[in-house]
């Protein structure tokens, strides 16, 4: 296809979403049609585009020099912009119903629809300025969701994100001009771009300003010590927390740190170094604070967020083995944890939006009057602690894998804080499971009366996650030969 | 593709997930009705139950014919679908695999028409043969499987299936418990499989080999990482055997558990543990890696300790149940232990305990129920004079404990006989008296804790009061007889059981 559709890609939910509060809709319905042929047009284009990928590049504004706006299509933001495609359109159908309970449902779609278009330019940037520049700009696009509801929490939250999210820029934004100083390009290049003369002996150098870079980026991912916004932003509406929260703002977190590392750095140059173990360490760390963060909750969302925090540090302890098997893994459990966290995610906003309940103990009994919600629940839990059978554990298999065959002292130790890791999540999703389906022999479901499933376009999701996760589960041959050809051609 | 392994690991599954789903429904349809009637009165729930018991029933007896017969019947392998690239969901029927396949059999068999009387107090009877059934399907994949992965991939759904036979009675005790025994079941298997990543890079394959698979030339240099690896699955695997330090969920689990449920925790669930660690030690690693090792050592130590810690605290518990739970974590250990010498002598020992402990430990279970369901005793104390109310039941349990202690001419002697006898001849400094010893202590604490229950209840002192005999009902004492009659056999005519398992034993340990 004609490279010029990537940038088309990139614009259509940009002018989608600008377009909803400037066109006089008679009517909702009318406007959600519109918004959801929007969405579904951007991802048909996508998948075509990926299909067919363009072979040039597309340069789409020239600041000076190297200094451009370009995109590029390959491996790794192919995976990325393909979730994103498949997951939009989904969150979308979802938040229809949602969002009916929520003031201002305008500026909420507004901004909900720009940032697909956002993280797509995040997938498909092709030099380390555009990707810098999606970046600043998700954040900035995603500030309004999260203080949607205007309360006095969301406002407090919302400044933390606006806080974390600024300062991890400005500290991606020193390893962005390292790079362009010192690299041959600002394009991303596998196996790095660094040139080894210009820096001469100053190797501490690189790797300090790669530890600040990398924190930089990890703030989206809400790597420990930056994690508090994410728990915090869980105020927004559900389909921010599950989509963006989850999934594509975490994600492009995540998506940055494996670009950097593998395409502008160079695995080659940091493997072996004290950065790799800094970094491993902190990685590690998160794996595992996370996770008990997660169980001291009791608040649903917040549960899930801080699940969230220590899955993605899944994907970050992938990138930082540093090799082809690590970055294999870190692709997987971004694409399997995104399905199996927005699913968990969706159910815990379709307790929320039909019964206004946020805690965990407040549960008891709900398995049987929402099954097909908790049914979701259950198998969403069982794919995040890695039952097999579910694509939770074929990520972790190959992260393990990958941690096994790196050799490293420090890797083995992020084995068996995977192993914990899965521990704790067996127990902080599973006594919610517990809760709804054994609520006790003497419970009265007289108190739990008017609860009911939500309608369909709750529940189509769920099940197209599920279907997802079985399937990556049982069959997950193609997608990880995919992902190691990718991850072979990278590192 | 052999159909037949296939069928009859699918057959009790499909049939399960069947009884939940309509279980599921009507409980749906329960809690829409009490929730609009403000109610909190459950619906009874008698009628119908007759066509459930035929259904179940019959479903048991198809899945056991065909798990027998596919066990029986020649050697058969089966990849099913690959899970992983490199790891596919593989069957294969071995000599260890069909032991424990027959075992959990006649075991399943025995304590599932038992269930049918039992489980008319306790309700919600569909969801218990439901999970009941498919627990039966997972156990015979988890006997069958070919390699380390398959193996894990049951485990894990050996746990999950069998927590909702933990907390069916649905009291704040039981979820409590149930949670325990899900924290150290996954504790276990995480443990577990933190040693396959392992073994995985260090091993020519994860199929199921006699002797080992493990490679010496990229194992080399990697000695000690590897045997940390070996230790930390031990441990894990050992979870599910409830051996020390992991063996906390077992006097809390079992107790609370419907009897025959308890019976099936106790006489089959924890042997998968016992299997788990065969198939890693003998099967995968190979003996002679860990032969002489910390590794070795620090697992016959636990191993002796959790044998003396379950007696004694059987011996000073009092409540009936817990009592056996405590009983079963000190009987597995003497399996383990046998295990742990990586002799003939000792593995023949340990599996000759596996199975009379499968058959006795039911058996005492299933007595444990009889007293429950019909008096509602749960304490020692109250059991005093029952011998003359249920002779034949009192019978059986005796026959059971004398089993249980070792004294011929039951299996337990044949078993203890063996493990003795493993321990002196393994030579290994001062374990192979102090096994012994133990071993013998133990059994003397084992007669202490269950043979006064035999003599309080056949002479409970005071005056002779007339007392009407009334046994429970055939469904209940039919199996008893027959578990008795199995316990007593196997040391009758031991000859065939011990040749049997100590082919096995000298395949794996040449």
């Amino acid at each position: 296809m004609d490279e010029k559709f990537m940038l088309l890609a990139v614009v259509l939910p940009l002018i989608t979403g600008v377009l909803i509060p400037a066109l006089p809709f008679k009517n909702r319905k009318q406007m959600c049609i519109f918004m959801e042929t929007g969405v579904l047009l951007t991802s048909v284009l996508v998948i075509l585009l990926l299909l067919n990928p363009p072979s040039d590049t597309l340069t789409v504004f020239r600041f000076t020099g190297n200094l451009s706006i370009t995109f590029r299509i390959d491996g790794a933001g192919s995976i990325f912009a393909c979730m994103a495609a498949v997951l939009w359109p989904l969150a979308m159908l979802y938040s229809f119903e949602y969002m009916k309970h929520e003031q201002n449902e305008k500026a909420f779609f507004l901004f909900y629809v720009i940032t697909y278009g956002v993280t797509l330019g995040v997938a498909l940037s092709e030099n380390i300025l555009t990707m810098y520049f999606f970046f600043e700009m998700m954040s900035l696009v995603t500030l309004p969701l999260v203080m949607h509801t205007r309360t006095r929490d969301a406002i407090l939250a919302s400044r933390t994100y606006l806080y974390y999210m600024l300062g991890g820029a400005a500290f991606a934004f020193i390893g962005m001009i390292f790079i362009l100083t010192y690299g041959t390009t600002s394009s991303f290049v596998a196996g790095g771009v660094l040139d080894l003369t210009k820096i001469g002996g100053r190797t501490n150098m690189i790797l300090v300003i790669y530890v600040l870079c990398f924190c930089g980026f990890a703030v989206k991912t809400a790597m420990w010590p930056f994690s508090t916004w994410l728990p915090k932003a869980g105020v927004a509406p559900t389909p921010v927390t599950a989509l963006l929260h989850a999934v594509a703002v975490v994600n492009t977190g995540a998506f940055a740190v494996l670009r950097i590392t593998y395409f502008s750095f160079g695995a080659d140059v940091i493997r072996g170094t004290w950065a790799q173990n800094a970094l491993m360490g902190l990685v590690i760390f998160t794996i595992v604070y996370g996770c008990s963060r997660a169980l001291k909750e009791t608040h649903i969302k917040r549960r899930l967020a801080w699940s969230t925090v220590s899955n993605l540090s899944y994907i970050l302890f992938g990138i930082v083995l540093m090799t082809p098997l690590g970055m294999t893994g870190a692709l997987s459990h971004m694409v399997f944890h995104s399905f199996m966290k927005i699913c968990s995610f969706f159910c815990a906003g379709a307790v929320i939006y039909k019964t206004g309940r946020n805690y965990v103990h407040e549960l008891d009994g709900f398995g049987w009057k929402m099954p097909k919600v908790f049914v979701s629940f259950t198998i969403a839990s069982f794919a995040l602690m890695g039952v097999p059978g579910l694509c939770g554990f074929v990520s972790k298999w190959n992260l393990a894998k990958a941690a096994v065959e790196s050799g490293n002292g420090m890797a083995y130790a992020g084995v068996v804080a995977l192993m914990i890791s899965a521990l704790l999540t067996a127990v902080y999703m599973l006594s919610i499971v517990v809760r709804a389906f054994f609520p006790g022999k003497d419970f009265d479901y007289g108190t739990i009366r008017d609860v009911e499933d939500p309608n369909w376009m709750m529940i189509v999701p769920l099940v197209v996650f599920i279907v997802v996760m079985f399937v990556f589960g049982l069959h997950s041959g193609p997608i990880i030969r995919l992902l190691q050809t990718i991850a072979a051609a990278a590192a | 593709m052999d159909g037949m392994l296939l069928v009859s690991i699918a057959l009790p599954i499909l049939a399960g997930v069947i009884l939940l789903i309509a279980s599921f429904s009507e409980h749906l349809r329960q809690a829409e009705t009490l929730g609009k009637k403000k109610t909190g009165v459950r619906k009874e729930q008698s009628e119908g139950m007759k066509g459930l018991h035929i259904y179940v029933g019959l479903v048991l007896v198809a899945s056991v014919a065909l798990t027998l017969t596919t066990a029986w019947t020649g050697e058969r392998s089966l990849t099913l679908f690959t899970l992983l690239d490199e790891i596919p969901v593989f069957f294969q029927i071995d000599d260890i695999g069909r032991l424990f396949a027959t075992i959990v059999s006649i075991v399943w068999l025995a304590a599932g028409f038992y269930a049918f009387v039992y489980m008319k107090h306790e309700g919600n009877e569909k969801r218990y043969f439901g999970f009941y059934l498919l627990l039966y399907g997972v156990l015979t994949g988890l006997d069958f499987s070919g390699n380390l992965i398959t193996m894990y991939l049951f485990y894990e759904l050996m746990t999950l299936t069998s927590m909702p036979l933990v907390l069916h009675n649905g009291t704040r005790e039981a979820t409590m418990a149930a949670l325990k025994y899900l924290f150290y079941s996954m504790c276990g298997a995480y443990a577990g499989l933190f040693g396959i990543f392992f073994l995985y890079r260090y091993c020519d394959s994860l199929i199921f080999t006699a002797g080992g698979t493990l490679n010496a030339v990229t194992a080399s240099g990697h000695g000690g990482l590897l045997l940390t690896a070996v230790f930390v699955m031990i441990v894990g695997f050992g979870a599910k055997a409830g051996m020390f330090p992991l063996h906390a969920w077992l006097p809390a689990a079992h107790p609370v558990a419907p009897s025959p449920a308890s019976a099936v925790l106790s006489g089959i669930i924890v042997k998968s543990g016992v299997l788990a660690v065969v198939r890693v030690i003998y099967y995968i690693v190979g003996p002679e890696f860990i032969r002489g090792t910390w590794v070795q050592y620090t697992w016959m130590a636990l191993t002796l300790l959790t044998v003396f810690m379950g007696s004694m605290l059987a011996f000073r518990e009092k409540i009936f149940k817990k009592r056996l739970a405590y009983s079963t974590v000190s009987q597995i250990s003497y399996i383990l232990f046998g295990l742990s010498l990586l002799n003939e002598t000792a593995f023949t020992g340990a599996m000759l305990h596996t199975v009379t402990h499968a058959f006795v430990k039911c058996g005492l279970f299933l007595t444990a129920g009889v007293f429950l369901s019909y008096f509602g005793y749960t304490k020692v104390d109250q059991l005093d004079g029952l011998g003359k109310k249920m002779p034949v039941t009192m019978w059986c349990y005796t026959i059971f404990s004398l089993a249980l202690v070792g004294i011929p001419p039951t299996g337990g002697f044949i078993s203890k006989w063996y493990l003795a006898e493993g321990s002196l001849e393994s030579g290994i400094g001062v374990f192979s008296w102090l096994g012994p010893v133990v071993l013998l202590v133990s059994a003397l604490l084992t007669a202490g804790y269950l043979l006064p229950i035999t003599m309080k209840g056949f002479f409970p002192g005071g005056e002779n009061k007339a007392v009407s005999k009334k046994e429970p009902s055939l469904f209940m004492l039919v199996p008893l007889i027959v578990l008795a009659a199995l316990a007593v056999l196997l040391g009758m005519i031991p000859n065939p059981m011990i040749q049997y398992v100590s082919d096995i034993a000298l395949t794996l340990l040449q």
